[in-house]
């Protein structure tokens, strides 16, 4: 017999699940403005201008424009997989943020109340964001697959290759703050970083830094963008394993990478920037949430820049950093963190 | 304890609905007129030449797939192994357990490089 | 968990993490090696192995170490030194075979490393999860050997119907093992008797997982019907290697049977011995009869290990110390008649370019008289004829059946010898009484040293064990003794 308190966190979760899922699904519009943004102002351009004041509404036209899409399904393709690819792309990026806090409580400044700002407490946290992340590869090698189109073949095999092979190297440096905090919940990880910017697990000299570039390297080939797209790389491949899809499909796609990206960013601020603790205990008058968001906008913004300033790795270059550079050094870097803390 | 992976049930169920509710608003508005040329695949405007997904793929894939699970396995090892290390009654005894079990594993590593199970060229 | 309950034991493990060290160094050897030089790896194993050897067989009457996980006592020191001495026959007769088969490779040798450390795992596993694992490590390092020869059609048929009938048997008998946790709730072999016997001997979930666990064992064993895998896999691997299946892995995996049998669920054996029963009335019977139509030696061997397999389980039938002890004195003899039998098939195959087929033994005793002599002796062992050491096994298997009052058991064991009579007298009969057909090939020069070394260790081994057991037999009666209680 369920308890009334037990019904009333439920439907308290199910508002919570409600809010933060409309806001993922519409994440995505204004970081494509701000990504087109920055692409054009890198590049000495102004980027989107006609559709509203500094072209803010053309994300908008463009979701008007694939809503009016139509949905292509190849005559040849597998028309059930294809169908549902996107899909399988597309919730588990959703999925991973059960287990992503983005803050401690939060009290709502006029009623009182405490709310919590995160939606499962899970003591695997870290194990099942990495188990969850690794499952949208099904969604690209089954839709490169389905589609019966040579560079959707091409694409989703490498999509699948490049990100299983950088799975590893993640893993790893997830290991690594796992060893540093003590802990796998990501609540736990971001209290044992309390305190000011000394205890980042960013700054454990001198093995931390050596964790986030493994991770930061992995996450952006796990994320399929730019040093390593080699699974959409227009060149040779037109658009990689979604050469097939257009209009919705295609873009629960995007709607996935997009998601990635955030949730990326908010795992590198989680597990190396003490998620949200202020970086000098002075500067604590300033909410966590906003300490966060600040933190995790930077790197939302790192990953754009990047993406405009590095041209693309050739792919023996991308499996030679993966399996010879990436694995080699987390396998030491895993031995001197323990011999660090033991 | 359950009530933790409650969200994980929520929040898929939210997003499988909102993905489908997306769809239904494109399937009413969206234009329907399929014909042959268009429902091919595309390769610059050529005819296609045969199935693609008859697995005419490159072997190195089939390897990279093969030290992926020796090395993920590894790591779901590592992950409770990671979670206990400063526990200071066993750390000594653990770390050296998994400094032979890492060793093992990177010679593996080795074999596989020097036999050139890496190089993609 | 504090570390002093957990038992650690360096020294109730050091043979088998010798052998993985041996087989790790050989691997990092081979990187150094040019392409015509692997046989030094060969060699160094065999200098390896007879190293551990001595270390081997001097067992420590220890507690359960590493949390229960392993013992090292008498028994498992028993079957190591049966799996080192079969590597090393095997492993020395490899290393002419593989040149003569054109493939040489460092990976054959250390795979047979891994295999040897994976038997050892088995032999001295007190866990079933240790045991499970030690069986996959002999297992799958099989399935890669018996695939070895890439270019046969034969091996990498054997090789695949091996490795898939190999998944099939590790999936029915870890499904056994999960119903005996969860009905015993521990893995530990010595603490399933305790906490699984007495009320709960009747429970019907913990009898299933009995019956499972017997499945995947007999499957390793090659016990009738889960013996499918068995002729395709020898006749197709390397023959070094089928001899090293049919002799070490037959032998590990009596050993996990033995222990698991007589330590885990002696409280079930009202239900069990009917069950093995029939498998080893059915083992042998079909072995022998099937044996007899084959025309390929090696097919031949195959069926005649397949009906050893069920004489062999009448000592575990029996459960006592008289039919434990029996089998592991069964399983040293075979290791020297079997591996003495292969060696000189190989040895024909090296000299004359045949040997595959019970014909090509024609008129053998004027070209090769001692050979021939050999190899009467060691089909005549196999058979159980005295005075050979086969003799003496089967009469103390069969004595301990008596004993135990299986009559109908011995005697089919009996029947099944006299029908397995035929097709090994069969083969003599080819080299003492038949002439060869046409022209032979002439001998193709001396073959190496390793043939006549490795046949005659195991003929005189053979006569020996035959002729003077009490020494040997004693061992074993010592080293289960602590078994059955």
């Amino acid at each position: 017999m369920p308890t009334l308190d037990l019904i009333l966190e439920v439907i308290l979760l199910t508002v919570k699940v409600a809010v933060l899922t409309q806001i993922i699904f519409a994440l995505p519009m204004p970081l494509t403005w701000l990504e087109r943004k920055i692409a054009g102002h890198i590049q000495v351009r102004l980027g989107p201008w006609r559709v509203g004041p500094h072209g803010i509404l053309q994300p908008f036209a463009d979701a008007i424009k694939l809503l009016f899409k139509e949905d292509i399904v190849p005559d040849k393709a597998d028309k059930i997989l294809f169908k549902i690819a996107p899909l399988i792309a597309m919730v588990p990026a959703f999925a991973v943020f059960a287990a992503i806090p983005l803050g401690d409580t939060f009290k709502i400044p006029v009623i009182g109340a405490e709310v919590k700002l995160y939606l499962s407490d899970m003591n695997v946290g870290a194990l099942y964001i990495l188990a969850i992340g690794g499952l949208s590869v099904y969604g690209m090698i089954l839709g490169g697959w389905a589609s019966n189109s040579k560079y959707a073949l091409l694409g989703g095999l490498r999509c699948s290759a490049q990100m299983i092979s950088y799975e590893i190297a993640v893993s790893f440096a997830v290991i690594g703050v796992v060893m540093l905090s003590n802990s796998l919940n990501l609540l736990e990880i971001v209290k044992s970083q309390g305190g000011s910017f000394l205890s980042w697990n960013f700054l454990y000299l001198p093995v931390g830094p050596v964790w986030f570039a493994i991770f930061l390297i992995g996450s952006v080939a796990e994320i399929n963008r730019i040093p390593f797209d080699l699974s959409e790389d227009e060149g040779t491949l037109s658009s990689g394993y979604h050469t097939e899809y257009s209009g919705m499909r295609f873009s629960f796609f995007m709607l996935a990478e997009y998601v990635a990206m955030v949730t990326v960013s908010i795992l590198s601020v989680i597990f190396f920037f003490g998620g949200w603790n202020a970086p000098f205990a002075f500067l604590s008058f300033i909410p966590p949430i906003a300490w966060f968001m600040g933190k995790v906008c930077f790197f939302i913004y790192f990953f754009m820049w990047v993406r405009f300033t590095l041209p693309r790795y050739r792919y023996d270059q991308l499996m030679k950093i993966g399996w010879k550079i990436l694995i080699p050094l987390s396998l030491v870097n895993i031995l001197i963190t323990g011999l660090m803390l033991i | 304890m359950l009530i933790d992976y409650l969200p994980v049930l929520i929040i898929t169920g939210v997003a499988s609905f909102m993905a489908a509710a997306a769809l239904f608003v494109s399937f009413l508005l969206r234009p329907n007129n399929p014909y042959r040329e268009k429902n091919t695949p595309w390769e610059c405007g050529m005819d296609p030449v045969g199935d693609a997904n008859t697995g005419h793929t490159r072997i190195p894939f089939f390897i990279i797939a093969i030290l992926f699970i020796v090395f993920d396995v590894e790591t779901l090892f590592l992950f409770p192994w990671a979670a206990l290390l400063p526990d200071k009654g066993i750390s000594v005894f653990i770390f050296i357990e998994m400094f032979i079990f890492i060793a093992v594993l990177a010679l593996g590593l080795v074999y596989a490089w020097v036999k050139g199970a890496l190089e993609w060229v | 968990m504090p570390i002093e309950t957990l038992n650690v034991n360096l020294l109730s493990i050091l043979p088998m993490a010798l052998v993985a060290i041996l087989a790790l160094s050989m691997l990092v050897l081979d990187f150094f090696l040019k392409k015509g030089d692997k046989g030094a790896i060969g060699y160094l194993s065999i200098i390896g192995l007879l190293i551990v050897l001595p270390i081997a067989s001097n067992a420590i009457e220890g507690a359960p170490a590493f949390g229960g996980m392993v013992i090292a006592d008498a028994f498992s020191a028993f079957f190591n030194c049966i799996f080192i001495l079969a590597a090393v026959f095997a492993l020395y007769l490899s290393v002419d075979y593989l040149k003569r088969i054109n493939s040489e490779t460092g990976e054959y040798y250390y795979i047979v490393l891994f295999a040897v450390a994976g038997m050892m795992v088995m032999s001295s596993a007190n866990d079933l999860i240790a045991l499970y694992v030690g069986i996959e490590l002999m297992a799958l390092s099989f399935y890669v050997l018996t695939a070895f020869r890439v270019r046969d059609t034969k091996s990498s048929e054997g090789g695949l119907k091996y490795f898939v009938l190999g998944a099939l048997s590790s999936g029915i008998l870890l499904y056994g093992i999960s119903f005996t946790y969860g009905f015993s709730g521990t893995t530990n072999i010595s603490d399933i008797a305790r906490l699984a016997g007495g009320a709960g001997a009747n429970n019907t979930f913990m009898l299933l997982g009995v019956v499972l666990t017997a499945a995947g064992f007999a499957f390793k064993i090659a016990a009738f019907p889960f013996h499918v895998w068995a002729p395709d896999a020898y006749e197709g691997a390397p023959t070094p290697v089928t001899a090293l299946i049919s002799i070490g892995s037959k032998a590990a995996s009596f050993a996990v049977f033995l222990r698991v049998f007589i330590v885990a669920f002696p409280a079930f054996q009202s239900h069990w011995w009917k069950l093995l029963w029939a498998l080893s009335a059915a083992t042998m019977l079909y072995g022998s009869v099937v044996a007899i139509p084959q025309k390929n030696i090696i097919r031949m061997l195959a069926y005649s290990s397949i009906a050893h397999a069920g004489v062999i389980l009448i000592g575990i039938v029996a459960l006592n110390g008289a039919g434990a002890a029996g089998v592991m004195y069964y399983l040293l003899v075979y290791a020297f008649m079997n591996m003495g039998a292969f060696a000189i098939v190989m040895y024909l195959g090296r000299v004359r370019g045949n040997g595959e087929y019970v014909s090509d033994y024609a008129g053998m005793s004027s070209r090769h008289p001692v050979i021939a002599f050999l190899m009467a002796l060691f089909l005549l062992s196999l058979a159980g004829i005295p005075p050979t050491g086969g003799f003496m096994a089967k009469f103390f298997i069969l004595s301990a059946a008596i004993k135990a009052r299986y009559y109908w058991l011995a005697a089919i064991g009996v029947v099944s010898t006299a029908i397995s009579l035929f097709f090994y007298a069969r083969v003599v009969f080819y080299m003492y009484m038949k002439d060869a057909e046409g022209d032979s090939p002439a001998p193709a020069g001396r073959p190496a040293l390793a043939y006549d070394v490795v046949i005659y260790i195991t003929a005189a081994m053979t006569m020996l064990l035959g002729l003077y057991p009490a020494p040997f037999m004693e061992i074993a009666i010592k080293a289960v003794e602590p078994l059955i209680r």
